[in-house]
């Protein structure tokens, strides 16, 4: 009887596993679909019926799109990649001391300041970019990526996320240094930094992704084509006289690959990152 | 000075001196542009005739966007979007997340099949979904030739009626991801003994999700309602990348508006005033929000 229900529940949870990977694959065809088009010729991603693997495979058409003259996708690369990480490394650094201070020390007007940052989150990037854009234009950072890297120094969840984590450490680890006569700046950075990697390395990787992705402020701020970031070069070549849809494709995916590949190896991060942004309800 | 009031006061330099960074850019690049936004949207200004061309006008601004007919669509278009991607995705997310929790094999491997999408480049995805939409893509192929529901290829992306579905389709799909993992943790916290007496009482698994689970996750259900109707507020990628070289009224968005007049036609006072729509918009919903949640949310 016992046996009967064991393998009964074990059928039960085969069935249902089979069929959540079946519509996780069904999730996934638009995917799919961008992969097989990136490898076939131009005239073959729209024939009917739809062929999921090429007949030719063609992976020239990735070596096309990384080095093309007008827009080769290893350019484009480097400078997503440099302003991502310049931005996010800044972010943390800054983002960090700020939440030591909210959460460690006692100085006049930090509940304020505090409140003043947490309702920035309420205000859309989308409605202060004209004046930022006025900004740039009058002290030069138009076309530079730093216009695109300042304003990230800035990130109102970081600075609260890690509030949350520095808040979270044990009082007497920060009472103890005090009587030792470590000042804030040593805590800081021999205390409380060492003790909080995990959640840094959350917000490292959501803001580094948020940065690869952005569009709105690359599309304004940057128009010289030499530096174009991952957004951009995509919707160059969906814009191309020529319509190469194969190439369109390859560049949609290799945008999409790195991201995936972080996520593969920091997975822990990303949904800690997340999952506790949102579990305050 | 007594020494305490100094310490007192050094502590508050030192204070000072680790918010200094963030509170340089928070002013730069934050409040000096939002009070800037605030001035402008009182002005008119071709930005093309430099900072002496700004012109102040009170409120014509606000006037003219009351009979600005592609304004009141995007608004009109904003609340679709809002009705059909908030609720649809949040249902098919906790309904996913409930069964992703459930007895099954390889949790963890499914669920990030689930993600990939919230995490790749909205611009890459709203390509994809522009070609997969497209007459001869691979949806009508599907409806027509495979399933003969059809008889003709449907318009999806210039048809008036037909070309919102597109963006909300791809806004449902990508946000599902995020909304699994939260909704995936809020369940973690589901105390275990509820569905073990429910399972004694011999309640339908169904039954269990009405009466145990969905009350139990309400909160995290309400700070997802803000976040996703604020995000689908400022829907913008999607529907730009979508229209590429065309501009419709019928699938057009706030944000939309917003950068067609300041970015293309370089109308600043006005694009300015759309914008403070756009952020009272938000503000309203946030709070309006908070006082609705007294009524269903069970903590």
């Amino acid at each position: 009887m016992a046996v009967k229900m064991k393998t009964s529940k074990t059928i039960r949870r085969v069935v249902k596993t089979i069929i959540i990977a079946f519509l996780a694959i069904l999730f996934l065809v638009p995917m799919l679909w961008m992969l097989s088009s990136s490898l076939k010729t131009t005239n073959r991603v729209f024939t009917t019926p739809f062929k999921w693997i090429p007949e030719d495979i063609r992976w020239v058409n990735y070596k096309t799109v990384w080095t093309s003259k007008s827009m080769p996708m290893l350019r484009v690369f480097y400078n997503s990649l440099f302003v991502s990480v310049v931005s996010t490394i800044g972010q943390l650094v800054f983002a960090s001391m700020a939440a030591y201070a909210f959460a460690r020390i006692k100085f006049k007007g930090s509940n304020i300041l505090f409140l003043f940052f947490l309702a920035s989150m309420m205000i859309p990037t989308q409605v202060t970019i004209i004046p930022r854009f006025m900004l740039f234009q009058s002290i030069g950072l138009y076309n530079s990526y730093w216009a695109l890297i300042l304003p990230a120094f800035f990130g109102a969840s970081t600075i609260f996320f890690l509030r949350q984590a520095y808040l979270s450490l044990p009082g007497e680890l920060f009472d103890a240094a005090k009587v030792d006569g470590a000042s804030h700046w040593l805590t800081f950075g021999r205390i409380t930094m060492p003790l909080t990697i995990a959640p840094m390395i959350s917000m490292l990787v959501l803001s580094f992704v948020s940065m690869w992705n952005d569009y709105l402020n690359p599309l304004i701020f940057l128009t010289r084509p030499k530096l174009f970031m991952i957004s951009q070069a995509i919707r160059w070549y969906m814009l191309d006289e020529v319509q190469r849809y194969e190439l369109t494709m390859a560049a949609a995916t290799s945008s999409i690959l790195p991201i995936v590949i972080i996520f593969l190896f920091a997975q822990k991060y990303f949904i800690e990152g997340i999952a506790s942004s949102g579990i305050k309800g | 000075m007594n020494p305490r009031k100094r310490a007192k006061l050094k502590e508050s330099i030192t204070g000072y001196l680790f918010v200094a960074p963030n509170l340089l850019v928070f002013l730069v690049f934050i409040a000096f542009p939002m009070i800037a936004a605030v001035y402008l949207s009182f002005t008119e200004w071709n930005f093309l005739s430099g900072f002496s061309g700004i012109k102040w006008i009170g409120l014509a601004n606000f006037k003219a966007l009351k009979t600005d007919p592609r304004f009141s669509y995007a608004i009109k278009n904003t609340f679709i979007y809002a009705v059909t991607i908030v609720p649809i995705s949040l249902g098919l997310s906790m309904w996913l997340a409930y069964v992703l929790n459930g007895d099954l094999y390889a949790k963890k491997f499914l669920r990030f099949f689930f993600f990939i999408p919230y995490i790749s480049s909205q611009v890459a995805l709203a390509a994809v979904f522009k070609f997969l939409f497209r007459d001869d893509g691979l949806l009508n192929t599907f409806l027509v030739n495979t399933l003969h529901i059809m008889k003709s290829y449907p318009d999806w992306l210039n048809n008036d009626s037909l070309n919102k579905i597109p963006i909300i389709t791809l806004a449902i799909w990508t946000g599902i991801g995020y909304q699994l993992i939260i909704y995936m943790a809020a369940l973690q916290g589901v105390p275990n003994e509820l569905y073990e007496v429910a399972e004694i009482e011999g309640v339908s698994s169904f039954q269990r999700f009405i009466y145990i689970t969905f009350p139990l996750i309400t909160p995290t259900t309400f700070y997802l309602m803000i976040v996703r109707t604020i995000a689908v507020f400022k829907i913008f990628s999607s529907i730009n990348i979508m229209t590429l070289g065309t501009s419709y009224a019928s699938n057009t968005s706030m944000v939309m508006e917003i950068y067609r007049n300041s970015f293309v036609h370089y109308k600043f006072g006005y694009a300015s005033a759309e914008s403070l729509v756009l952020l009272l918009l938000v503000l309203t919903i946030t709070f309006l929000n908070f006082f609705l949640q007294k009524k269903w949310v069970h903590y």
